[in-house]
C-alpha cells in the first residue's frame, strides 16, 4: 500500500478490519526496523516505504551467506563438544 | 584467527572461510558420517533422519530434514571424494539451471583446520535471477506471512483487553 504513495495513519487504518491503535503499533513496528520511515506534515504524520531496506534483507546471497555462517557456527560448537568429551 | 572468517561473491561462485579448532581428520568426519552430520546439519531447530549416506564420487547422501510439523528431502550427490582435504557434491534445485556444486577443502593451518567451501553455480546470471526471485516473491511472502501473524496477534491481544 505504501509502496505507491506515503499515507498517513488513518488513512492505512481504514484499509484494515482492525482497529487505529493496532494499526498504529504495527506501523511504529515497521518504523522501528526501519522498512518506513514517518515525516511530520503539519499535524500529520505520514508514512513512507523504504523498500530498499526490504531487498536488503531478503536478497539470495546474504539469506544464503548467513545460514551458512549460522551453519559453521553449529560445526565449529558441536566440533568444541565432541573434543571436550574425548580428553 | 578472525581474518580467517570470511564470505565474498566471485562472479558465479560464493565463498565462505572458517577456521575450525580441530584436527582435520575429525573435521572430516564429522562432514561424512551420519551419526555426526545430523548434528549441525540443516535450519536451527530442525532434526534430521539419514536414509543412505554413502560417501563415494557418483553415491549420494540421502535424508530427510523434520521442521514445522513437516518433512523436507534432502539429497545430494558426492562428486570428488578425496579424504581428508576435499569433498565435492552436487546440489539439486528445482531443474537442472538451478543446480550447483559445493566443493569443500580442508587444509591444515597452525594445528587447526581451515575450511573453504565453494558453493559453484552455472553462471552470474543465475546468481542474480535468485537474487530478484527472492526480493519479488519468497521475501515478499515471507513479510506477508509475518505481518499477517502479526496483525493476528494485535487483534487478539485488543480482544482480551
Amino acid at each position: 500500500m505504501l509502496a505507491r504513495k506515503s499515507l498517513n495513519v488513518n488513512a492505512i487504518a481504514k484499509e484494515f478490519d482492525i482497529t487505529r491503535q493496532a494499526v498504529s503499533l504495527h506501523v511504529q513496528f515497521l518504523n522501528d526496523c526501519g522498512l518506513i520511515v514517518i515525516k511530520q506534515q503539519g499535524r500529520e504524520r505520514y508514512c513512507e516505504a523504504k523498500l530498499e531496506k526490504l531487498n536488503e534483507v531478503t536478497d539470495w546471497v546474504d539469506q544464503y551467506r548467513k545460514y551458512w555462517d549460522n551453519k559453521l557456527d553449529s560445526l565449529e560448537s558441536y566440533l568444541a563438544k565432541i573434543q571436550k568429551k574425548k580428553k | 584467527m578472525e581474518k580467517y572468517n570470511t564470505f565474498k561473491q566471485e562472479e558465479n561462485i560464493l565463498i565462505h572461510t572458517r577456521i575450525l579448532d580441530a584436527p582435520r581428520d575429525l573435521v572430516w568426519e564429522v562432514w561424512t558420517t551420519p551419526e555426526h552430520i545430523k548434528e549441525w546439519w540443516g535450519p536451527n531447530g530442525f532434526s534430521l533422519t539419514t536414509k543412505s549416506m554413502n560417501v563415494e564420487p557418483g553415491k549420494i547422501w540421502d535424508s530427510i530434514m523434520h521442521g514445522w510439523g513437516q518433512d523436507f528431502d534432502n539429497k545430494i550427490e558426492y562428486v570428488e571424494v578425496k579424504k581428508p582435504s576435499l569433498l565435492s557434491y552436487r546440489h539439486f534445485g528445482e531443474s537442472e539451471d538451478y543446480n550447483f556444486t559445493v566443493s569443500i577443502l580442508f587444509a591444515e593451518v597452525e594445528e587447526k583446520t581451515l575450511l573453504t567451501m565453494k558453493s559453484i553455480f552455472k553462471s552470474k546470471a543465475i546468481i542474480e535471477e535468485l537474487n530478484r526471485r527472492v526480493n519479488a516473491i519468497e521475501g515478499g511472502k515471507q513479510t506477508l506471512n509475518r505481518l499477517e501473524n502479526y496483525l493476528k496477534i494485535l487483534v487478539n491481544e485488543q480482544g482480551h483487553e
